[in-house]
């Protein structure tokens, strides 16, 4: 025991470098002769180093802790420092975006208008009462009594209350509304656009119960010169229009759409088109003007593409689409009977 | 032209809050403090950690580099900020997987010679830290104040023998031997476990 403390002592006094130049040797001696000592003097260094560094560290991180309590006013965090830095060059840069938007949305609007000048697409104006309307009830100072722009239709495609629609109806709309004769007027949201598909998808939000959806999205291409019929909302009233498949490729040769020869109206876009089983095979999007009896349907592989992927992005669940075709070996009376509780007029709404 | 003026500015400045820490000045290292915490708040925070975990990691950071500045012959080899960044942004990464958190990303922003080699160093020290903290813990009183006042303070035997109240310089060296075993027994046991 008592040889222990000894070289306890001697070992700490090495540690700390107190040891006479006697000693030293001594130790120095041993360490190179003696294995067990020279183990022992290891682990005695390292606790001792160990122990310094331990003291150190928390010596520091007190001071450390005062500093920190020193920092008195709140952090001001790095992006704030960083838009002062940047305001004025941000403000310029903002100019720039803005006036390089102005100009790209104007010059391509022109363009659009040039290539598109005969094609048209299927929303009805329904302003021309509103300007006599306005001018009347300029002198009596009262806002005039708001009336739909555009009217157009769409159909169910879910029984959640998920309707589609042509984009270029809703374009810009400040509300939608829609109705028919089963469900009345029922107002609601656009949850995804795709302007290249001229594809918008609606939901209802007026809370009503939906009933179930009797057709189907036709999983194939349609058939060149089969049957089809739509209904659709050229006027206030639903009115039925029959045709056949004119080609498989749409306006310009749209791989996308059908070419139909189904007589349509202003007013019948995003109706649904449905064959001879009652499966939907398409839905109505505009006509080529210097063409007679030319109109175009999107093909329906394209609306369940939008309606399974593209949408999932801006909504909680995914949208269900039907899965049996009630209809299937109906009369086409009684399929048109079901059909026209499922499609709707759709006013739209803009200032 | 700027650029480098800039540069060498911001090295000036790096170099005199060098040698002021050298020196132990705290001012200087309060200075080092206030100048780069605003980076890791920003760094943690925008990367699901709080504001107290900032501080931690940061502190931690500051540790690594004031005791590499204490070392002889150390030179500043990049910008003090560089050196603070990579180091918060290593440990808080190492931290989030702890948290089982792999989802983030973190810019990796400017990194330094030597870096994974500092890492090492500096999870090395805070785990030998973290060791004797939980050792000296587990010691328990008086023995813990005795090998710190001993070892840490570096008190006489005699002051010791005063303070604790122990009859004969003998008694007070037993203690203390008694305690410098078990003290052993526990850190170099740790060690073996943790390895």
């Amino acid at each position: 025991m008592n040889e222990q403390l000894t070289i306890l002592e001697l070992l700490d006094r090495y540690v700390k470098g107190t040891l006479s130049a006697e000693e030293a040797a001594d130790i120095e001696k041993r360490l190179t002769e003696d294995e067990s000592f020279r183990k022992q003097a290891a682990e005695h260094r390292e606790i001792a180093n160990a122990l310094k560094a331990y003291g150190r560290r928390v010596e520091l991180k007190a001071s450390l802790d005062v500093l920190h309590t020193d920092l008195q006013k709140p952090v001001v965090s790095l992006p704030v420092s960083g838009w002062r830095k940047y305001k004025t060059l941000s403000a310029v840069a903002a100019s720039v975006a803005l006036i390089s938007i102005a100009a790209t949305l104007w010059t391509t609007q022109n363009i659009r208008s040039q290539q598109n000048s005969d094609y048209q697409e299927l929303r009805r104006t329904v302003d021309k009462i509103q300007k006599t309307q306005s001018a009347l009830e300029k002198d009596l100072k009262r806002k005039p009594v708001v009336a739909p722009q555009f009217a157009a239709t769409g159909f169910l495609i879910s029984a959640q209350g998920y309707v589609i629609t042509s984009q270029h109806v809703i374009a810009k709309a400040d509300s939608v509304y829609i109705q028919n004769e089963k469900y009345g007027s029922l107002k609601a949201v656009v949850v995804h656009s795709d302007p290249v598909n001229d594809v918008s998808v609606l939901k209802i939000v007026t809370p009503v119960k939906i009933q179930s959806v009797p057709y189907t999205l036709s999983e194939d291409q349609a058939d060149l010169a089969e049957d089809v019929y739509t209904l659709g909302f050229p006027r206030e009233e639903v009115v039925f229009g029959e045709g056949s498949i004119s080609s498989l490729t749409g306006y310009r040769a749209n791989p996308n759409a059908y070419q139909i020869s189904v007589p349509v109206n202003p007013g019948n876009s995003g109706g649904p088109l449905l064959n001879k089983q009652g499966a939907l095979i398409g839905m109505i999007s505009g006509v080529q003007t210097q063409a007679a009896g030319a109109a175009f349907a999107i093909k329906s592989t394209v609306l369940k593409e939008i309606l399974l992927d593209s949408v999932l992005d801006s909504l909680q669940a995914p949208i269900r689409l039907p899965k049996t075709n009630a209809i299937k070996n109906s009369t086409r009376v009684e399929q048109v009977k079901k059909l026209r509780e499922c499609v709707f007029l759709v006013n739209v709404y803009k200032n | 032209m700027y650029q480098t003026d800039f540069a060498a500015v911001a090295n000036y400045f790096d170099e005199l809050i060098l040698a002021e820490i050298r020196k132990n000045n705290q001012a200087a290292l309060g200075e080092l403090y206030k100048t780069h915490y605003p980076m890791a708040v920003h760094l943690v925070c925008s990367n699901s950690g709080t504001e107290q975990e900032a501080k931690d990691v940061f502190q931690e950071a500051v540790i690594a580099f004031y005791e590499r500045a204490q070392q002889p012959g150390f030179a500043l080899t990049c910008k003090i900020k560089t050196y603070l960044y990579a180091v918060c942004r290593r440990l808080w990464l190492k931290r989030l997987s702890e948290k089982r958190r792999f989802d983030v990303s973190i810019a990796e922003g400017e990194l330094f010679e030597g870096l994974e080699d500092e890492m090492d160093e500096v999870l090395q020290s805070e785990m030998s830290f973290e060791r004797m903290h939980e050792s000296l813990r587990a010691l328990g009183e008086p023995c813990r104040s005795i090998i710190e006042d001993f070892y840490i303070r570096d008190f006489s035997m005699e002051l010791i023998r005063e303070k604790f109240g122990y009859t004969t310089a003998d008694n007070a060296k037993n203690q203390k031997y008694k305690c410098l075993q078990r003290l052993k027994k526990l850190f170099f046991e740790d060690q073996r476990k943790g390895k």
